[in-house]
């Protein structure tokens, strides 16, 4: 009886703690899907309850399905050009992705084990470069951009984007290779592997939290990221979701609000179920390294 | 566009070992990340182009996405498709945010090379150096249609390089828009600014205040040096000096001070050029000073009860006269580095002369630099806007009338020179203000603060060989 009532304080008391926190948090994707399909009428009027649907006198009702409209979904994808900017987006992610895993892992790991005191040194030196504003940097970039011919494609972006994701995801794999048993690598070593086949045998398959940490965290930066794609792209086939959604969606003094939500509240959904199907492997790796 | 007979061919002249190379990976890296994306990946391959033509046959154009969706639809569908196929012209629109219209255009500069023109929203003045003198094509359209309007002369004609940096498309007018039955219920009629300060703290304690920014955005700066010019005021003298330190100032200082502390709430030092119309559409403001997309959401959004109640009349009087600004200037200005110079101009020439249909699919938000672009001039626009269905029956007529008497251009009674540009970029005005309605400054101490803040930002430009 006893155990029975501290399991249950102790379940009781976490969902005290964490409840409010998961309301907080879930709160603005419940406003951003209520919001998607609702009336004009019902978004504007005063009267209106916010939090759910209401008919035209600002009266909510059960039967919401009835109060509700597709019609600025329906816009978003028939009247722009949405699904081109999700694949974009995708394109953009997945490529840049590619790139920093294929630069920062030899980086960090080289960080991490060759290169001593000067290691750590080095690797706060790539991070501060992660520091620098792109508010500083897109005039110059655009220049670079031109001068390689890249404007407006997509190019553009690949390119420039493993500038910011590169540094931190170096700095982030360095802490987390650390944290690997330096004596797993002699072992493999005595065992005749190559240093490159103990990297790829044996270091990166126990490296696994930090690496889906950097694909997370750099795909997330470059789905958010605006001020490249606003300044490298300007054709509407060529944007991303970040150029592209503000740019067509907020006219003069007039925001598109219901097609707005339902923008930002689509790609943000299968990241946010991203994020949590890796949680545990997403937390170790970014507290990998942490303690050492 | 092509001719009889063209053949359809992939262009592939002057493809070099670099645009080889990059054209290769992205293919390749298309291929294997989408591979059933046929399309895509056709699509970094490079476009198919018609036997013959040339690049110099494209056109590209940046400008604001237009609050009215419809009209971008019919002018990216209908009209520069049919412009490109009468001038064999491959057109392209390119629309943005017009918030972020200047830092675009900045990019362009700094890299020398983007689209050919470029629509702003309010006098590039500070980008002459980098823009072509307009002065021909504007003598070739007032040879056909007879005199601009003054506004757009004054918004593009620089009379120290004696050179239009851009030709003027079209400017919209500023009414205000008011809640019929709520000024009703009050007993005051929104015609003189001293009635807007009556009417203010009445409005305020019915639930329905003013809603006049004093924030860092367009609305607000629009609004705010309207109201100097209705005051006797102006931030420079039609010769271009500044002149923001009179009685006209610090009068229009403390009207807004005023109503502020009676009759509006802190929100205002923190709008957007959005605010004013969200809180209009939701029944919250009893008035507002804002081009008619306010009236037109209304419509839109099917809340006839808040539409039929709004009502649009010209700026109130203030102690000296009625009058204000456009509330935005379409200006096209063409780059130094434009691929297609001559095609731009063309382009530009030949919408200005046939507006009526720009007039009306904008909803009558855009107006003609040329008030002839529209056959029968302002006659026939009123014709046009009378024939509206919307409640109260004729309520845009009324724009006519505010753009012939009651408009004038940003710099007013000089020329929108980059001074005035570099003020209304920092939103000097806006803070004036708002210093003032927040008791952090007195009328009289802010109008000789901000005259020497001033005096610096004009000798700066005319450094520069712009004044």
């Amino acid at each position: 009886m006893t155990a029975w009532l501290a399991g249950t304080w102790r379940r009781s008391s976490t969902w005290v703690i964490v409840g409010p926190f998961a309301i907080v948090l879930a709160f603005p994707f419940y406003w951003a899907l209520t919001t998607t399909f609702k009336h004009d009428l019902d978004l504007y009027n005063q009267k209106s309850i916010p939090y759910t649907y209401n008919d035209a006198s600002g009266h909510a009702h059960w039967d919401f399905w009835n109060y509700m409209t597709f019609h600025h979904v329906s816009f978003l994808f028939k009247h722009t050009e949405y699904p081109t900017w999700l694949l974009n987006t995708a394109i953009v992610g997945v490529a840049v992705v590619a790139i920093t895993l294929v630069l920062a892992l030899p980086a960090g790991y080289a960080l991490a084990r060759l290169s001593g005191a000067w290691g750590q040194m080095a690797g706060v030196g790539i991070f501060l470069v992660y520091l620098v504003p792109p508010t500083l940097l897109f005039l110059p970039l655009s220049r670079l951009i031109a001068e390689l011919n890249l404007q407006d494609t997509l190019w553009a972006m690949i390119l420039v984007y493993p500038s910011f994701t590169v540094p931190f995801a170096t700095w982030l794999l360095m802490g987390f290779f650390k944290t690997i048993p330096q004596e797993l690598e002699d072992a493999a070593l005595v065992d005749g592997c190559s240093r490159l086949k103990a990297l790829w045998r044996i270091v990166f398959p126990v490296s696994v939290p930090g690496i889906l940490t950097v694909v997370i965290f750099a795909f997330s930066l470059c789905v958010n990221e605006f001020i490249y794609a606003f300044t490298f792209t300007s054709s509407t086939s060529e944007r991303t979701i970040s150029a592209g959604v503000p740019n067509e969606l907020i006219r003069g003094d007039v925001f598109f609000w219901q097609s707005l939500m339902a923008a930002v509240l689509i790609p943000s959904i299968p990241l946010a179920l991203l994020y949590n199907s890796f949680l545990d492997r997403f937390i170790k790796g970014f507290t990998g390294g942490a303690f050492r | 566009m092509a001719k009889d007979g063209d053949e359809l061919e992939v262009v592939s002249s002057g493809l070099s070992r670099e645009d080889l190379l990059k054209r290769g990976a992205a293919g390749a890296f298309a291929v294997s990340m989408f591979g059933g994306l046929a399309e895509r990946a056709h699509a970094f391959a490079g476009p198919m182009k018609f036997k013959g033509r040339q690049l110099k046959g494209d056109l590209s154009i940046l400008q604001w996405a237009h609050f009215v969706p419809a009209y971008d639809q019919w002018l990216d569908s209908t009209y520069i498709k049919q412009w490109g196929e009468k001038n064999d012209v491959q057109v392209k629109v390119d629309h943005i945010n017009n918030a972020l219209l200047p830092s675009a255009a900045a990019a362009e500069v700094a890299a020398q090379k983007g689209h050919d023109m470029v629509q702003f929203l309010f006098p590039p003045s500070a980008l002459e150096k980098s823009t072509l003198p307009m002065n021909d094509i504007v003598q070739e359209v007032t040879k056909k249609l007879g005199k601009m309007t003054d506004v757009a002369y004054r918004s593009t004609y620089n009379p120290k390089t004696k050179r239009y940096f851009g030709f003027p498309d079209n400017y919209v007018p500023d009414p205000i828009q008011y809640r019929k039955s709520m000024w009703f219920n009050v007993g005051i009629a929104p015609n003189t600014w001293e009635n807007v300060r009556k009417a203010a703290p009445l409005l305020k304690k019915a639930g329905h205040p003013v809603g006049l920014g004093m924030s860092n955005e367009l609305d607000s700066n629009m609004f705010l040096m309207s109201l100097l010019y209705c005051y006797g005021s102006s931030l420079q003298d039609a010769n271009g000096n500044p002149a923001i330190n009179n009685k006209g100032t610090i009068a229009a200082l403390n009207l807004m001070k005023d109503i502020y502390q009676n009759g509006m709430s802190d929100e205002v030092f923190a709008w957007t050029a959005a605010s004013n119309n969200q809180a209009f559409l939701a029944g919250r403001l009893s008035m507002a000073v804002n081009a008619i997309s306010i009236a037109r959401s209304a419509e839109d959004s099917g809340n006839t009860a808040l539409s039929d109640d709004t009502w649009l009349r010209p700026i109130p009087k203030g102690s000296t006269r009625a009058l204000g600004n456009e509330h935005v200037m379409g200006i096209y200005f063409i780059w130094r580095f434009a691929q297609n110079k001559e095609a731009a101009k063309q382009y530009i020439v030949d919408q200005q002369l046939g507006y009526r249909n720009h007039f009306l699919q904008s909803k009558f938000y855009n107006f003609p630099a040329w008030t002839n672009a529209v056959k029968g001039g302002f006659k026939a626009m009123n014709k046009l806007a009378a024939a509206d269905k919307h409640k109260p029956l004729g309520k845009y007529t009324i724009l006519t009338t505010i753009a012939q008497r009651y408009t004038t251009n940003v710099g007013y009674p000089g020329f929108a020179n980059a001074a005035i540009g570099d003020i209304f970029n920092q939103s000097l005005i806006p803070q004036m203000f708002a210093q003032v309605a927040q008791g952090k400054m007195t009328a009289a101490a802010a109008a000789a603060s901000y005259q020497s803040q001033f005096k610096t930002i004009f000798a700066k430009w005319k450094g520069q060989g712009l004044l």
